[in-house]
């Protein structure tokens, strides 16, 4: 494959909340019908009946990996995962029997700031995955042996992540950047919060953040109305609300670091060196979005950007580098990352903090802020292209409180962002002398090349945890 | 990133089903230019944009020794420059319109992705014709791209143990064949392709009357035809490039492969020799794969995570392929996990298998999980195209995209027992094993 793949975290969300299209065409996304439940539950409908199938989406808000108790990381996304393995009616096998058995797809899982729960099935079986996916919302059994069996499988899972030092070097950021901070959870804990976990913790956070009060969903695809209205009701419209309040969905300032640091985790056997660098961003639905987005496209976000140019295409230093804002409502980083061969990652640090000196100083030409533009409204389309990204922006425009009509009028900002504007976005976000840096590879190799990059602090992958 | 990027079988497990209404054979318009270029062309005009796939019949299937894994470095060259738009120039003229591409390859085929608004059609043809007859190959970007591609390889091979194995696994039960070698190529091979090699085999393979043009979206068919007669009518066909003769011997007992190496976790898979996608037997062990492997409800996820928790993950299958490759089975062991008790459950589930087949239920789930795949592959414009292409290049007509659910639902379920049989045999079997040493806890 010729392309960097852009799946690194940062940009899982950032791909539908940051993009633009043709202007003056039809609205982006679709205005859905509003549906409301009986228990209060909204959910967003539009009816698509071109392929006989349909998409259901729900955000749980609070219910993300950043509201768990500090001493139970792990525990959200290990509800989340227990949720499906068992309920009143029915055992986990019985549950993925009958999910397999349809050919459907239905997950729950912990976001930072909310769950997520994903349904995709034929129309004809549509009933029946509901059915399923209220069960396990409801009425989870959280059977002792089933919390046994996913702690183990995850405990193993996460030593064989250090196997891979560009998936490793991601949680070993996610730590060092974040620290004790709520967004320095691990979704999947990390072996010693895993250790300690017991079933009662992940009771508790199903029991407290799992509610339907703070629930957004949305279906899309080829259902009639009054089936799915009847439908949803007899479903997850039997949720009943908890007695308590809700508890705070909100998480505190995020760090902001100064000075430069190095974290360097020592793998004998890399043969590449991995890094990912980042430093403070900006919140979700900032007004600098738009002139972020554009300075980030021609800095390291697509293909032809000065950081994939001068390590890649340039010099062939690398298979793919890239960079991306992550954006929370309590606030966002900006992360670059890539990976070289052990005796060039030198070589490859000093490039990147070239053109991060250089973007703030000098900015971008206008033909390249043309193209910037063009791209991002370009590229736009496609990301709402199916009826799960449908249902998936509906879910999070509202739950961050967008309105519907938030990608036309991001676009047509994105068309009017100005070279200054590029430039000063760069000027505040492309960081200079304060950041967290850290570094996957062959300590022995690399550690000199990599003091005059920040205070040190070093670990070996066969450390406990990240 | 992707586990192994260079290996991008979109459609693996995508399968057609008596179409709906939404899309019919009807709706693919089909040209052959005097060159030989087969071109198809669906109107979509769901988003304002289009697909643009460009497939060339070569990849690894296509190689030698000393030149493997070069179908893929030309797979990089193509954005690096020809005499009439510079090295580099493709990626910046085509973002600079909206656009954005991708490419892949694999065992049996190139393909080449677009996606662009659709102001930007005229530009992205005139590109693509363009690349399809004059690489410049500029011997200081070869460097380059040479340092990239070793990159990759250290990335998706090296530097990930899974793929290590799997390497040497196909190596082991592979000896004749150029499925021998895995689509990256051996790192020596790598750095030591010479410029002459890469251009002939370039000209050998990158011609109209070795490609499948696919347009999807939001075009008007008659004046896309125009542009596309435009600007690859002038293109010459090259000489047919040679047919892949060599055959695999059949393999007359068990084999094993043992890999020691620095790690945490261990890894484990099992691979039988299997038949093409074109023959009679691919789609009952097709189906087969899918209650054995598919799923948490599936046998062996059942018995290996589930039941005995001597596993983390399974997963694997039979992949659709021009000349016989692989059926396997891919285990993730849990550190310290007994690997013959793992081959002895693998065993055992496929000795059911063999005595009793597959239940009606079984059978059920696989035509449900066939058609579920078929449909969530054709929601965009891209998956419609890639669908086309891969099925044009693999069957040799796009057409059995429409008709190939019918020829799963029509398999005889005693066909499963039989084909388990046949195939998942002691002496047909080559296991393989990754055993941490060091490091490992």
């Amino acid at each position: 494959m010729k392309k960097l793949a852009l799946t690194g975290f940062a940009l899982v969300l950032a791909a539908v909340l940051a993009a633009p299209a043709p202007l003056a065409a039809a609205a982006q996304l679709p205005a859905p019908e509003k549906l409301v439940l009986k228990n209060g539950i909204t959910v967003y409908f539009l009816k698509n009946s071109d392929l006989p199938i349909v998409s259901f989406r729900m955000v749980v808000r609070g219910a993300g990996s950043a509201f768990e108790p500090a001493a139970a990381e792990g525990a959200a996304n290990l509800a989340a995962t227990l949720m499906m393995k068992g309920t009143a009616k029915m055992d986990a096998d019985a549950v993925a029997e009958a999910l397999d058995f349809m050919g459907a797809s239905l997950g729950i899982s912990a976001a930072d700031e909310y769950a997520q729960v994903s349904g995709d099935s034929l129309s004809l079986h549509f009933p029946r995955l509901m059915e399923i996916a209220a069960d396990c919302l409801t009425a989870p059994a959280f059977k002792t042996e089933e919390f046994a069996k996913e702690r183990a499988r995850r405990i193993d899972s996460l030593k064989s992540a250090k196997d891979n030092p560009g998936a490793a070097v991601r949680y070993y950021f996610q730590k060092a950047y974040f620290g004790g901070h709520p967004l320095g959870h691990l979704a999947t804990g990390t072996e010693s919060s895993l250790q300690k976990m017991t079933l009662q913790a992940v009771k508790d956070f199903y029991a407290l953040h799992f509610r339907p009060d703070t629930a957004i969903a949305a279906v899309v695809g080829d259902i009639e109305k009054d089936k799915l209205v009847a439908l949803l009701e007899s479903t997850v419209g039997r949720w009943a609300k908890p007695a308590s309040a809700a508890p705070s969905d909100v998480i505190p300032a995020l760090p902001q670091p100064k000075g430069k640091t190095l974290l360097l985790v020592d793998k004998p056997d890399a043969t590449q060196a991995y890094f990912v660098l980042g430093a403070p961003g900006y919140a979700m639905g900032d007004k600098v979005t738009p002139q972020a987005a554009v300075m980030n496209t021609l800095w390291g976000g697509r293909f032809t950007s000065w950081l994939n140019t001068e390590l890649r295409i340039k010099r062939g230093l690398t298979y793919g580098a890239s960079s991306a804002f992550r954006t929370w409502v309590a606030g966002g980083i900006f992360t670059a990352s890539s990976y070289t061969k052990n005796d060039k990652i030198g070589e490859m640090l000093d490039i990147t903090f070239g053109l991060l000196g250089k973007g703030a100083k000098e900015g971008f030409a206008a033909t390249d802020i043309e193209s910037s533009r063009n791209y991002i409204q370009g590229q736009f389309p496609p990301t709402l292209e199916t009826n799960a990204s449908k249902a998936g922006a509906y879910v999070r425009v509202a739950f961050y409180n967008l309105g519907f009509d938030y990608y036309d009028k991001y676009l047509a900002a994105i068309g009017n962002v100005s070279v200054e504007a590029a430039k000063a976005a760069a000027a505040a976000l492309l960081p200079q002398d304060d950041y967290v840096l850290v570094v996957v590879g062959k300590a022995a190799d690399i550690r000199p090349l990599l003091k005059k990059f920040g205070t040190w602090q070093e670990k070996k992958i066969t450390d406990p945890d990240f | 990133m992707p586990k192994k990027t260079w290996l991008t079988i979109l459609f693996l497990s995508t399968f057609a089903l008596s179409l709906s209404a939404a899309f019919k054979k009807e709706d693919v318009k089909v040209y052959q230019l005097a060159n030989g270029l087969k071109v198809l062309l669906v109107e979509d005009h769901n988003i304002p944009n289009i697909a643009l796939y460009t497939f060339f019949r070569v990849g690894s299937r296509n190689e030698r020794p000393g030149l493997t894994g070069v179908s893929h470095f030309i797979e990089h060259m193509m954005f690096n420059g020809t005499p009439k738009v510079g090295p580099g120039e493709f990626d910046r003229r085509m973002e600079f319109r909206g656009g954005s591409n991708n490419a892949y390859t694999a065992d049996d085929m190139t393909g080449y992705t677009d996606w662009f608004p659709a102001p930007a059609l005229e530009a992205m043809i005139d590109m693509e014709a363009d690349r399809m007859q004059g690489l410049a190959f500029v011997p200081d970007v070869l460097e380059s791209e040479r340092g990239v591609v070793a990159s990759e390889r250290r990335m998706g091979v090296e530097n990930n143990n899974d793929s290590i194995l799997n390497e040497n696994v196909r190596a082991t039960a592979i000896m004749a064949h150029p499925y021998h070698w895995d689509v990256i190529g051996w790192m020596s091979d790598i750095l030591s392709w010479r410029r002459d090699e890469v251009i002939a085999y370039y000209r050998t393979y990158y011609a109209p009357n070795n490609a499948i043009l696919v347009v999807v979206g939001d075009f008007e068919p008659a004046k896309t035809l125009g542009l596309i007669k435009k600007y690859y009518e002038p293109i010459k066909a090259s000489i047919a490039p040679p047919s892949v003769s060599t055959v695999e011997p059949p393999q007359m007992g068990p084999k094993s492969v043992l890999i020691r190496k620095e790690a945490q976790a261990p890894s484990f898979m099992v691979v039988w020799h299997a038949p093409n996608a074109k023959d009679a037997d691919f789609l009952p062990l097709s189906i087969l794969a899918k209650p054995l492997l598919q799923g948490e409800s599936s046998r062996l996820y059942r018995r290996l995570v589930r039941e005995e928790q001597l596993a983390i993950r399974v997963g694997g299958g039979a992949q659709e392929t021009i000349d016989p490759f692989l059926f396997t089975i891919d285990v993730k062991p849990r550190p310290g996990a007994d690997f013959d008790k793992i081959d002895r459950v693998i065993e055992e589930e496929l000795a059911k298998i063999k005595n009793e087949g597959i239940t009606p239920k079984e059978f059920e789930k696989a035509m449900n999980i066939v058609r579920n795949d078929f449909y969530m592959g054709l929601q965009t414009i891209s998956g419609k195209a890639n669908q086309l292409g891969a099925y044009e290049l693999l069957y040799g007509d796009f057409g059995k995209l429409f008709t190939i659910m019918d020829d799963y639902a029509a398999v005889k379920i005693e066909r499963v027992k039989e084909v388990a049989k046949k195939y998942l045999t002691e002496n047909n079997k080559t296991i393989g094993k990754l055993v941490p040493e060091g490091g490992a806890k």
